[in-house]
C-alpha cells in the first residue's frame, strides 16, 4: 500500500507512432488519456508535456469543485464531474482527497439574489442539491462572517451547495498519471510540440523537439497555452483571452471555515484546506499575458475584501501568493471541438477558471469524441461555431469585463 | 537557583540591545515572566528558562529556539490572540499574553507525542495512499486530519483592531538591508545627492556585524564600526531609514512592498509600505543553512547566529556547556565568544578540511577548545531536551559521543536571494561559494555584500559603495570615474569565500529534518525521488517541504543540494526552487489597513435619510430602495399612480458632447439615427456592444448646433466617455465630451399631480401645450435657479425630470417638497420605480436583459436604424444577423393563471421537460390588482396565452403557471404620461 | 504593479490605471456585407500571441486617452518601437 520505491508513472522513450497524441500533461490531457485507455481501449497514447505534468493551471488553481452553474448545458456536465471524484479515487487507488464540505456563495445585492434564485432552481431542476439561505443561516454555516451592515456590501443572503467542496489538485494530476501509465499511456515530460502535420485534410503527424510522431489524432489540451498553440500550429484564431489570475494562502490554522465561501460582489473565494491553510483569490488582471506575475495591487485588494466579510482574518498571515493563467471565452463557457478544421484534430480549451472542476468529465467525453470520431451529445453546445452564430452560452449574465468590447 | 542564574543577564556587554534597567513582564502559559525592554518574546522566554517552544505539525516533536529571524515555525505562538506569531521577531511588550500553539497537554508532556512513533506510516505523500479504502473511512479521516492539522487557533469573533497606516514613498534608490554593505550603498548614493530609502527587517541597523566584538575593521571591533556607519546613515538627511520593516514583495519597475511594525511611540502598529524607486540595491545578506543530521530538530540545537545573538544582543548565556558543529568562521568566532562568557565549549567540529581563519584557530587553541577538521554532528541525543551528540568524520568511519546541553549546528550560509528572483533576476549554482548566486540581474537592480559570497568587512564596504554608485548611475548620474575607482577598491579587497559543500551528515538512520514546519526529512525526499518526482519543485509539492509557515526559508537551499546529491548523474548542478511573495509572512491586517470605502452619495443623501429612506449600495452609489417598512413599497406606488411622487435620480450619467463631428460619434455608438434629432426634443436611444446586446439606454437632446446633452444609465456613467472614444479611435473626429454626472443632480417629479407641483415653483408656462411630452426646456425655478427639465415617462405617469446644478439640489428638493406638501407628495425609491416601470413594460438593462440578449430580443428593435451602414454602428452587424434569427430568448409579459396568487420570485426558471427561460421581474401590480411580470423565454413560447410553467426554488417539482400576455400591462396607449 | 505603461500624455504609470482595449485589428470593417465569420473575427477572435503585440490602451484613471502600445505578452513589458522587428 505504501510502496515508496515504485514509480507512480513510467518515463519510457518517445516512439515514432502513437494511436493518439495529447498535447499538454495537465488535468484535461491526462484525464482524456486515462479515459481513452480505460473506456475505449486506446492505449497507445503519448501525452506530450513541455515542462512537467501539473505545471500549469493544474497546480495553480484553488481546487474548488461544484455543480451550481447557471445554464442547463453546463449543470449536468459539472454534476457528472462531481460524481466522478469518488469513482476515480477508487479506480486509481489514489486518494484524491475530495473534501465534500459544500460551497456557500454570498449575495450583496438584489440582482445577485435574483441570479442565485435562477442558479438554485436550475440546480434543483437537474437534481443537484442547492439552497438559498438567509444571512443568519450564512452565519450559522460560517460563524466568522460579518452579517451586520458594517461591510461595504452587506450580506443579503446566500446560496448553499452541499455537494461541492475541494479536491487536492496535485493528487488528481499524479493519480491520473499513475492510472494512465499503468494502462500503457506514455507520458513524455520536457518535450515540446512544434508542429502538426496534415495530409489531405487529415492529421497524420506531430512534430516534437524529440522528432516526428505519426498519429491519426491529436488533442490540443494545452490549457492556457492552447489558443496560442492552435494559432501557431494550425492557423486557428479562437475567441480567447489569456489572463493572469492570482491566489494566495495563509499560514495554517485550526478549523475556521467549514465550507468554501465565495462572493461575486467582492470577487473573492476562500476555503480552508485540510492542512489548515486558507486559500483565497479570484482576481484577474484584465489584460492578456502569459506571465504568472503576482501584483501588490491585488494582494492588498484581496486583504481588504476578505477582512470586510471575515474580520477575524485580519489576524492571519498570508504566506504565499501565486498566479496562473485562465483562457477566458466571451461567454465563460469552454470550447470543445473535434475534426475541425481537419479530421483528427481535437481541441479542449477556453475553460477559464473552471478547468479544474471540469477536468474529469471533459476527459471522459473528449475521450469518447476521439475514440468514436463523433461528438457526444453533451458536448454539442460547446462548439466554437456558437460565437459567429451569435449564440453565446449564457453562463454569465453580466457583460464580461475582460473583453475590449464591454 | 537555576532560574535566578538565568534571570541574570550579562549586563555589561557593549553590544546589548536590551535595556537591563527597564524590566517588563509578560504572561506566558499562566506564568508571569520577566524580561527587558528590547527583548523579543523569544529571547525573554529563553532568558526565563523556557526551552520547548512548540510541538511540530505532524510528529508532534518538541521544538526549541533555532534561529532568531523567524525562518521556521518553531517559535510560533499566540500573542495577544494573534495566532502564528513568531516569537523571534516580535518585540516583547509589558502585559503581553503569550500561549504556545498546537499542543494538547503541555509543551513538555504532549499526549499526542506518540505521533512521532508513527512516522513509518507517514512517508512522503502518505495521505495520497491512505484513508480512501474503504470509502466510508475517508469522511472520518477528514475530521481527524482537520483537527490535527493547522497551527494557530483563530476566534471567529476576533477583530484584531490595531492602528494601521500606509505610505507610498517615491525615491531614487531603495536599499534593502541595513548591514554594512547596505549602509555603504545608501551612503554612496546619498552623497551624490539622491533620495534614498533604507529598509531593514530587524529593529536596528548593523546586520551580522552588530553583535560581533572580535573581528575588526580598521582597528575597530565590527560592532563599533557598523555603529558608526549607522550613526552616519541616520545623520544623512536624504536617507530615510525604515527599521523593523521586512520587504515582502518586489515587482517590475523597481516597486517594493514592505510592512513595518510600530512601537508604542509610533503612530501605527502595522504599516504597509509601497515604494516606487528608480533603482534598487539588494543587500539582504545571508541566513544559515541548516545542518542535516539525525534528530537535528531537538530543543537545544540552534544556529550560530542564534546562539551568538542570544549571548551578545540579549545578554543570555544559552547553556552551561556546548558543542559546535559548523562549517564557517562565524562558528569559530561564536565558540570563542561563548567560551569567554563562561560557557564550556567541549569542542568545535568543523566540516571544512581547510580554509579557516588562522587567527580564529589560534584563539581556539589558546583557550584549549579542540577544533576537529572534517567532523560533523551525526546524531543528536535526548528527547525533550538535547543530552548529547555523536560526532563523526565526514565519511562516518570514526564516531565520538559527547554530552552537552547545547549544540550549535550550521552547514554554512545561504544568501537571501528572494528579492533578486522576484525582481526577475536569475540564479545559478556557484561551485566556489556553494550558493545560488545572482547571475543575470534585471535593469536597475544592484546586489552587494554577503549575498554575493563576500565576507570580509572591507569587501562588504567596498561592494556596498560600488552598488550605491551604480544605483546612482541608474538614476541618470554620470559617475563613471567614481565607479571605476570603486571597482578597483572592490577588486583589491578579499573576494568571495569558499563555502562548505556539505549536503548532509553521514549516516542514514533517524530523522534528518530539511523542513521543521512540515516535518519533512531527507528520507521523504528520497522516497519522492524513487516514485518519479525528479525536480525540486515537484518534490516540494509531493513532500510539502518548504510549503509551511516559513516557506523556503529553511529548506530552500538544502533541498536542491540533497536532490542533486541523490541524483544518479552527479554532474548536474542543483536547481533552485521557486520563491513566491510575500518574502515574509505578512498579517492580512497590514495589507488591509484601515477601511477606506469609496462610495458615492448623491446631493440628496441626507434629505432622503431624514425622509425615512432605506439606503442601499447600488454599484458605487448609495440609493434609497424604499421609504417605509413595506418591502413592496405599495404606498409609494399608489402615491405616484394617483397623486405625485419625488425620486432622486441623480446617479444617472449626464454628458455634454459637442463639436463639428459630435453627430458622427453619436451615429457610431447609438443604434438609432442621430442625424434626425430636433432641438430640445428628447430622443430615447440605445447603445449596443458588438454582439448587439444592449448595454445602455438614455435620452439624447440636441441643445444647440453640434451640441448635445445625453443621459446614460447609472452603471454606465463611468465608461461612457471611454466608450465613445474607443469606438471612434481610428477616426480623428473633432468632438469633445464632458462628464456632468456629478455636476448635476436629478429630481424626478412623477404622477398625475406633477404639473401642479412644478407650477408652484416656476413662472414658466408648463402647460401641456407649452411643454409637451418628449420635450426638454431650460427653466428658472423661483426666478433664479436654472434647471433643465424633461418630460419623460419611465414610470408611465406625467413626469418631469429636473437636472439641477448639484450645488442647488438641496434648495430645489426642498422647494419641490414644500410645493407638494399640501398635495401629500410622497418620496419613492428604487423598489417602487421598478414596479411602476414594469407595469409599463419598460426594461431595466441587466434585469430584463443579459449578455446574450440583443436589442431585438427585448423588443427594442425599433430603436435600431438599419439604413445607416456608413455610420458603422457599434453592434450594427450583429443586429442585422440576428434581426430574424429563430431560436433566441425573447422578452414577454405574463400574468399568473391564478390572479390571486403571489408574484413568482425573480430569477425562477420557466420549464417544461427542460429549461425554457426565466422570470426577469414579477411584482404585484397595484394598477391591475394582480401579479404581472416579464420573462425571457424561448421564442416558440412568445405567443399570447402560451402557458408557462414556473419552477421556483424549493418547489419540489410543483410548477406554478402563468400565461403570456401583451405588454405594457398598464396604460397601453401611453395616455397618462402625455397628460 | 505587474504592469507599467507609458501614456503618451502622462508618462510611465502604474498599469492598473489603464484599461486594455484589445489587440490592434485596424479600423472598423464596413457593416454592409459583413459575414458572420468576418464579424466574429473582428469582434471576438484573437491570435493570443505569446510575444510582442500592438494593442490599444486607455488611461482610464488619468487623462482618458486611447493609445497604441507595444507589449510583450510573455513579460508584460512595453517594447520600444526600435526593438520591434
Amino acid at each position: 500500500m505504501l510502496n515508496q520505491r515504485k514509480r507512480l508513472w513510467d518515463a519510457p522513450p518517445l516512439k515514432s507512432h502513437y494511436d493518439a497524441v495529447i498535447i499538454g500533461g495537465g488535468l484535461h490531457g491526462l484525464a482524456t488519456a486515462y479515459f481513452l485507455a480505460t473506456r475505449h481501449d486506446i492505449r497507445d497514447i503519448a501525452v506530450i508535456e513541455k515542462r512537467y505534468i501539473g505545471y500549469g493551471g493544474a497546480g495553480r488553481n484553488t481546487a474548488i469543485v461544484r455543480a451550481n452553474q447557471r445554464t442547463q448545458e453546463n449543470v449536468p456536465l459539472y454534476k457528472e464531474a462531481l460524481d466522478l471524484w469518488p469513482v476515480l479515487t477508487r479506480e486509481l487507488d489514489f486518494n484524491l482527497m475530495f473534501y465534500n464540505c459544500g460551497n456557500l456563495n454570498l449575495a450583496h445585492s438584489e440582482a445577485a439574489l435574483k441570479a442565485m434564485r435562477l442558479q438554485t432552481a436550475t440546480a434543483q431542476f437537474h437534481g443537484v442539491d442547492s439552497q438559498l439561505v438567509t444571512p443568519a443561516e450564512c452565519k450559522a454555516l460560517i460563524p466568522a462572517l460579518d452579517i451586520s451592515d458594517r461591510p461595504s456590501y452587506p450580506i443579503l443572503g446566500g446560496m448553499f451547495h452541499p455537494p461541492g467542496g475541494i479536491v487536492r489538485h496535485d493528487a488528481v494530476v499524479w493519480g491520473l498519471a499513475k492510472g494512465a501509465s499503468r494502462k500503457g499511456v506514455r507520458i513524455h515530460q520536457g518535450v515540446e510540440v512544434t508542429g502538426i502535420g496534415v495530409q489531405k485534410g487529415k492529421v497524420d503527424s506531430v512534430e516534437t523537439t524529440l522528432g516526428r510522431i505519426s498519429t491519426p489524432r491529436v488533442l490540443n489540451a494545452a490549457g492556457a497555452y492552447s489558443a496560442a498553440l492552435a494559432n501557431r500550429l494550425m492557423g486557428i484564431c479562437l475567441p480567447i483571452s489569456v489572463l493572469t489570475i492570482q491566489a494566495m494562502v495563509t499560514q495554517p490554522l485550526k478549523p475556521l471555515l467549514d465550507h468554501v465561501i465565495s462572493s461575486g460582489g467582492y470577487h473573492i473565494y476562500a476555503n480552508q484546506t485540510l492542512k489548515g491553510e486558507i486559500a483565497t483569490g479570484a482576481h484577474m488582471d484584465r489584460w492578456p499575458n502569459y506571465t504568472t506575475q503576482t501584483s501588490a495591487h491585488y494582494i492588498k485588494h484581496q486583504a481588504e475584501a476578505l477582512t470586510d466579510l471575515l474580520p477575524c482574518m485580519r489576524g492571519v498571515k498570508f504566506m504565499r501568493t501565486w498566479a496562473g493563467l485562465a483562457d477566458m471565452t466571451p461567454d465563460m463557457a469552454p470550447i470543445m471541438t473535434g475534426n475541425d478544421p481537419v479530421e483528427g484534430y481535437y481541441q479542449d480549451c477556453g475553460w477559464g477558471y473552471f478547468g479544474f472542476k471540469s477536468c474529469t468529465v471533459a476527459g471522459k467525453y473528449m475521450a469518447q469524441y476521439m475514440a468514436t470520431g463523433s461528438c457526444p451529445d453533451i458536448l454539442l453546445p460547446f462548439d466554437q461555431k456558437r460565437f459567429e452564430a451569435h449564440r453565446l452560452m449564457g453562463e454569465t449574465a453580466a457583460l464580461v469585463s475582460y473583453s475590449a468590447d464591454n | 537557583m537555576k532560574r535566578n542564574l538565568l534571570m541574570n543577564r550579562l549586563e555589561h556587554l557593549p553590544t546589548l540591545r536590551i535595556q537591563p534597567r527597564q524590566t517588563l513582564t509578560i504572561r506566558y502559559n499562566g506564568k508571569n515572566l520577566r524580561g527587558y525592554a528590547g527583548d523579543t518574546v523569544a529571547s525573554l522566554l529563553y532568558g526565563c528558562g523556557e526551552r520547548i517552544f512548540s510541538r511540530s505539525l505532524k510528529y508532534r516533536r518538541p521544538r526549541g529556539l533555532y534561529s532568531l529571524d523567524g525562518e521556521c515555525s518553531n517559535a510560533m505562538m499566540s500573542v495577544d490572540g494573534w495566532p502564528n506569531t513568531n516569537a523571534e521577531t516580535t518585540p516583547a511588550r509589558h502585559g503581553m499574553v503569550v500561549t504556545p500553539q498546537n499542543v494538547v497537554g503541555s509543551l513538555e508532556w504532549d499526549p499526542m507525542g506518540w505521533m512521532d512513533h508513527l512516522a513509518f506510516v507517514m512517508p512522503a505523500g502518505f495521505y495520497y495512499k491512505l484513508f480512501h479504502k474503504p470509502a466510508r473511512l475517508w469522511p472520518l479521516a477528514i475530521k481527524g486530519i482537520r483537527q490535527a492539522a493547522g497551527l494557530g487557533k483563530l476566534q471567529p469573533e476576533a477583530t484584531f483592531d490595531c492602528r494601521c497606516d500606509a505610505i507610498y514613498p517615491n525615491t531614487d534608490v531603495c536599499v534593502v538591508g541595513g548591514g554594512p554593505a547596505g549602509m555603504s550603498a545608501a551612503l554612496a548614493a546619498a552623497e551624490n545627492g539622491l533620495r534614498v530609502v533604507l529598509l531593514e527587517a530587524r529593529p536596528h541597523l548593523g546586520g551580522f556585524c552588530d553583535y560581533r566584538v572580535r573581528a575588526e575593521k580598521g582597528g575597530m571591533p565590527l560592532y563599533q564600526w557598523v555603529g558608526a556607519l549607522a550613526d552616519e546613515v541616520r545623520a544623512t538627511e536624504n536617507i530615510r531609514v525604515l527599521t523593523h520593516a521586512p520587504v515582502v514583495g518586489v515587482y517590475p519597475d523597481q516597486r517594493i512592498t514592505a510592512f513595518q511594525r510600530g512601537s508604542a511611540a509610533d503612530v501605527f502598529d502595522l504599516r504597509y509600505i509601497e515604494i516606487a524607486a528608480t533603482s534598487v540595491v539588494v543587500a539582504t545578506g545571508c541566513i544559515e543553512r541548516p545542518l542535516l543530521f539525525a534528530s537535528n530538530d531537538r530543543p537545544g540545537i540552534m544556529q550560530i547566529g542564534c546562539a551568538h545573538r542570544l549571548l551578545h544582543t540579549y545578554g543570555i548565556r544559552p547553556a552551561a556547556n556546548a558543542v559546535f558543529s559548523v562549517a564557517h568562521d562565524l562558528g569559530l568566532e561564536a565558540a570563542i565568544d561563548m567560551h569567554d562568557q563562561g560557557v564550556t565549549v567541549h569542542c568545535v567540529a568543523d566540516a571544512r578540511e581547510d580554509g579557516q581563519d588562522p587567527q580564529m584557530l589560534s584563539a581556539l587553541a589558546q583557550r584549549g577548545i579542540p577544533h576537529w577538521r572534517g567532523w560533523v554532528a551525526q546524531v543528536a541525543h535526548g528527547r525533550r531536551q538535547l543530552r548529547g551528540v555523536t560526532l563523526s568524520n565526514l565519511t562516518g568511519t570514526f564516531k565520538k559521543r559527547i554530552g552537552c546541553e547545547l549544540l550549535v549546528a550550521s552547514a554554512g550560509l545561504t544568501p537571501l536571494t528572494g528579492l533578486v528572483t522576484l525582481a526577475g533576476g536569475a540564479l545559478a549554482f556557484d561551485h566556489h561559494t556553494g550558493f545560488f548566486l545572482p547571475q543575470r540581474l534585471p535593469p536597475a537592480v544592484q546586489v552587494c555584500g554577503r549575498i554575493r559570497g563576500l565576507h570580509d568587512p572591507s569587501s562588504l564596504s567596498a561592494d556596498g559603495t560600488l552598488a550605491g554608485l551604480r544605483a546612482a548611475a541608474d538614476c541618470g548620474l554620470n559617475l563613471n570615474r567614481e565607479i571605476a575607482r570603486a571597482e578597483a577598491a572592490g577588486a583589491a579587497a578579499p573576494g568571495a569565500v569558499r563555502g562548505s559543500k556539505l549536503a548532509m551528515a553521514p549516516g542514514k538512520g533517524g530523522k534528518a529534518f530539511l523542513c521543521f514546519d512540515e516535518d519533512g526529512t531527507v528520507k521523504h525526499v528520497q522516497q519522492a525521488m524513487a516514485q518519479g518526482f525528479d525536480v525540486p519543485e515537484l518534490i516540494k509539492r509531493f513532500t510539502s517541504i518548504g510549503t509551511g509557515p516559513g516557506q523556503g526559508g529553511m529548506p530552500g537551499h538544502n533541498l536542491p543540494l540533497v536532490v542533486a546529491h541523490s541524483q544518479a548523474s552527479p554532474d548536474s548542478d542543483p536547481q533552485p526552487t521557486t520563491i513566491r511573495p510575500p518574502l515574509v509572512a505578512t498579517p492580512i491586517a497590514a495589507y488591509a489597513g484601515g477601511k477606506h470605502d469609496m462610495a458615492k452619495r448623491t446631493p440628496m443623501h441626507a434629505e432622503q435619510l431624514t425622509a425615512g429612506g432605506r439606503m442601499e449600495r447600488v454599484g458605487e452609489w448609495y440609493r434609497a430602495r424604499r421609504f417605509g417598512a413595506d418591502p413592496g413599497a405599495q404606498d409609494e406606488i399608489i402615491g405616484v399612480r394617483t397623486n405625485v411622487g419625488l425620486l432622486d435620480a441623480s446617479t444617472l450619467g449626464k454628458f455634454r458632447i459637442f463639436g463639428p463631428d459630435a453627430v458622427k460619434a453619436l451615429q457610431r455608438v447609438y443604434v438609432g439615427d442621430m442625424t434626425r434629432t430636433v432641438p430640445f426634443r428628447t430622443k430615447y436611444a440605445a447603445m449596443c456592444n458588438e454582439d448587439g446586446c444592449v448595454i445602455d439606454d438614455g435620452v439624447v437632446i440636441q441643445t444647440g448646433e453640434n451640441d448635445y446633452y445625453i443621459t446614460t444609465s447609472t452603471g454606465r456613467a463611468g465608461q461612457t466617455v471611454e466608450w465613445f472614444r474607443y469606438h471612434t479611435r481610428y477616426d480623428s473626429w473633432d468632438y469633445h465630451m464632458v462628464n456632468l454626472t456629478d455636476a448635476f443632480g436629478v429630481i424626478n417629479i412623477a404622477g398625475p399631480n406633477a404639473r401642479q407641483v412644478l407650477a408652484a415653483v416656476t413662472d414658466a408656462d408648463i402647460s401641456n401645450e407649452a411643454f409637451a411630452f418628449s420635450t426638454c426646456r431650460d427653466l428658472l425655478l423661483r426666478g433664479d435657479v436654472p434647471v433643465r427639465a424633461m418630460r419623460l415617462g419611465f414610470v408611465g405617469e406625467l413626469s418631469y425630470e429636473l437636472h439641477v446644478p448639484a450645488s442647488y439640489m438641496a434648495a430645489v428638493w426642498q422647494m419641490v417638497e414644500t410645493a407638494g406638501q399640501s398635495l401629500g407628495i410622497v418620496h419613492f425609491g428604487l423598489e417602487a420605480q421598478s414596479t411602476l416601470r414594469m407595469e409599463k413594460g419598460h426594461v431595466i438593462l441587466g434585469s430584463e436583459s443579459e449578455q446574450r440578449t440583443t436589442l431585438h430580443d427585448i423588443g427594442l428593435g425599433f430603436l435600431w436604424c438599419r439604413t445607416k451602414p456608413e455610420a458603422k454602428t457599434v453592434g450594427g452587424a450583429a443586429l442585422r444577423h440576428t434581426a430574424d434569427q429563430p431560436g433566441r430568448l425573447k422578452l414577454v409579459g405574463f400574468k399568473m393563471e391564478d390572479p390571486r396568487s403571489r408574484a413568482p420570485r425573480d430569477g425562477s426558471p420557466i420549464v417544461d421537460a427542460r429549461i425554457r427561460g426565466y422570470v426577469c421581474t414579477a411584482r404585484f401590480s397595484h394598477a391591475l390588482q394582480e401579479p404581472v411580470g416579464m420573462a425571457l423565454v424561448d421564442d416558440d413560447l412568445v405567443r399570447p396565452n402560451t402557458r408557462l410553467g414556473i419552477y421556483e426554488d424549493g418547489c419540489n417539482g410543483t410548477l406554478r403557471h402563468a400565461m403570456v400576455v401583451p405588454m405594457p400591462f398598464y396604460d397601453p396607449k401611453g395616455l397618462r404620461m402625455r397628460m | 504593479m505587474a504592469l507599467s505603461l507609458t501614456c503618451p500624455i502622462c508618462g510611465l504609470r502604474n498599469g492598473y490605471e489603464f484599461r486594455f482595449g484589445g489587440a490592434d485589428k485596424g479600423p472598423r470593417p464596413l457593416e454592409e456585407g459583413l459575414t458572420p465569420a468576418q464579424w466574429c473575427a473582428y469582434a471576438h477572435l484573437n491570435t493570443c500571441v505569446a510575444g510582442v503585440q500592438l494593442e490599444w490602451w486607455n488611461h482610464k484613471d488619468g487623462c482618458g486617452t486611447w493609445f497604441v502600445a507595444r507589449r510583450d505578452t510573455r513579460s508584460n513589458r512595453e517594447v520600444p518601437k526600435e526593438d520591434v522587428q
